[in-house]
């Protein structure tokens, strides 16, 4: 039985990683790699660690590969065509570190099946207790780490996401209607000179991103 | 053989659950047309059997002979894939959600817990599970290759993952004070006296109700929160292109997952199939737990027939600006509470305030 299911995970589980690689069109790859997160879960499951199988599907197919399909649809990508292959020089350094991926897997397995046995008491390991209890004890440190890592990274897409950063805090906005080029409320446009017209001086503010200097607020 | 008797004992639960939740959703769609035909001062449908009570049946037979209609530019594969996946995702959580207490079923020795599934992270397969449905909506979007529905698609997926933050942050309190993400052990903890004082909607986690109860009228893709098909604006939504039984499949998971939310609702804040009487007649449990289960379900349709519905802006800036840290104010009050002690004194003080109930 846990063998049959085994093949059966571990079977979609690869079977969607190659799918996501030869698949041209990239909703399809998101697709398939969204089947590649749902095995690993089951596979979880069959490890006795449900709560680790519970997060990877909350955290990976259903908060960060929504976000990846949003893009896809958004932008609305085409199928991706098939162009003649201009790094042929890196097939043979492929082959190699193919070659040695699967010499390590090998001598891994090797090595657990040759060494000896020991079973500790594992009832507890993976339940949702024991994995809160370990982080906010024994590895309270590097968990809390993480986390600011993970608002620095927030805060640093929030910075380069941003528009409007080119003209100085000091640019005053002259009151009334107001034209500005497209070009200079973001940066990243450079082609694109259009004029946006505001009628507001807080319109145009809003749109530069100046704030008001020397004004009490 | 021990195994195959275990997998054919949990087969048997999903089959009864599954058609259990199927009928009431039937019955579901009726009442809401009755309810909604009687707020609006008309009479709804009452044609079909006494009372309009076999409609659901004619609605089934009219949806499977409908003719399906594939758009021509569609991507195939997504386009049929998309309403599968909305439903089997709808259908899934519902084997986790406990019934009824322990109970006494003729030619099995032990008593049986109404709950097909119990397992250790009970809360947070239903939220997986859930999680994973956005996809439905979302592919049906993309694959339709509509404008509406592209719009109506990329709506539900903002909508949903955004809410979802809500939803989740909404739940961290009930399990801050039960300690635990197995449903089942959080409706015995809501006990209390006469099976009503216990329930976490009273002095618990009243907060944490209101703000579940709100996000997950988004996450149903209900009135006031029904952007992703708001026919003013978009014809249908993500479903525009679709017809027949794919069109039925999506109808019937947007109310199935009104049924999953309600239940979760009943189990987390309503104290389950606790009640009067239970521990004298565990029977009554289910009938308390499904009435619980109604009330919401009542309530859906109430506001559907009462509010209007929001701007898309709107609806953004109340989930992200409004529930949320009000959701993050709920916790960090119940982890204060917590670990003050004060929850327990007031428990205590209630159980002696109380103590001529039981």
């Amino acid at each position: 039985m846990t063998a049959f299911l085994f093949i059966l995970f571990a079977g979609m589980a690869i079977g969607c990683a190659v799918a996501m690689v030869v698949q041209r069109n990239p909703l399809y790859s998101a697709i398939a790699l969204i089947g590649v997160f749902l095995a690993l879960a089951c596979l979880y499951v069959m490890l006795a660690a449900p709560f680790i199988a519970a997060v990877q599907v909350i955290v990976y197919a259903g908060a960060i590969m929504v976000l990846v399909v949003f893009v896809i649809m958004l932008l609305n990508v085409e199928a991706e065509e098939r162009q003649p292959l201009r790094l042929r020089a890196l097939i043979p350094i492929a082959v190699t570190l193919a070659a040695i991926f699967f010499a390590e897997t090998a001598f891994i397995i090797y090595f657990v099946q040759a060494s000896p046995v020991s079973l500790r008491n594992v009832s507890d390991v993976g339940l949702t207790s024991s994995i809160g209890g370990g982080l906010f004890t024994t590895y309270l440190l590097p968990f809390e780490i993480t986390s600011i890592l993970l608002l620095m990274a927030i805060v640093g897409a929030m910075t380069l996401a941003r528009t409007g950063g080119l003209l100085s805090p000091r640019a005053a906005v002259v009151p009334g209607d107001q034209v500005f080029s497209r070009e200079m409320l973001n940066r990243r446009n450079v082609a694109d000179l259009t004029p946006v017209i505001t009628h507001s001086t807080d319109e145009a503010k809003e749109l530069l991103g100046v704030r008001d200097e020397g004004e009490a607020e | 053989m021990d195994d195959l008797k275990q997998v054919g004992f949990i087969s048997l639960g999903i089959l009864v659950a599954f058609f259990v939740v199927m009928t009431m959703v039937a019955y579901t769609v009726l009442a809401e047309r009755r309810v909604l035909g009687f707020i609006q001062g008309r009479l709804g449908p009452n044609r079909v059997g006494p009372g309009g009570f076999l409609q659901p049946l004619a609605d089934l037979i009219k949806f499977i002979f409908k003719e399906d209609i594939v758009p021509d530019k569609s991507t195939r594969f997504v386009y049929f894939l998309a309403p599968i996946l909305a439903t089997v995702c709808a259908l899934m959580t519902i084997v986790v959600y406990p019934f009824g207490p322990a109970v006494k079923i003729p030619f099995v020795t032990e008593p049986v817990q109404l709950v097909v599934a119990r397992f250790d992270v009970g809360l947070l397969y239903v939220l997986g599970v859930t999680s994973v449905g956005v996809y439905g909506i979302a592919l049906a979007g993309w694959s339709s290759n509509n404008k509406y529905s592209l719009m109506g698609g990329l709506r539900s997926s903002a909508q949903m993952i955004s809410y979802e933050l809500a939803l989740g942050l909404s739940l961290i309190g009930v399990i801050l004070q039960s300690g635990t993400l197995d449903l089942y052990s959080i409706v015995e903890q809501q006990a209390g006296h006469l099976g009503i004082t216990g329930w976490n909607v009273f002095w618990a986690q009243p907060l944490g109700f209101l703000i579940y109860l709100t996000a997950a009228i988004a996450e149903t893709n209900r009135v006031p929160f029904d952007l992703p098909e708001a026919e003013t604006e978009l014809v249908a939504g993500f479903h525009t292109e679709y017809s027949a039984m794919k069109f039925a499949l999506f109808f019937l998971a947007e109310y199935v997952n009104m049924f999953t939310v309600s239940m979760l609702a009943t189990t987390l804040f309503l104290g389950g199939w606790s009640g009067p009487f239970v521990h004298q007649v565990p029977w009554l449990g289910i009938f308390y737990f499904f009435g619980k289960v109604v009330l919401f379900l009542f309530f859906y349709i109430w506001l559907r027939g009462t509010l209007p519905r929001f701007r898309f802006d709107q609806l953004m800036s109340f989930g992200w600006k409004f529930l949320v840290p009000l959701a993050i104010i709920n916790i960090v009050f119940t982890a204060t509470l917590q670990w003050s002690g004060a929850l327990d004194y007031v428990g205590q003080y209630l159980k002696t305030a109380t103590g001529w109930l039981g």
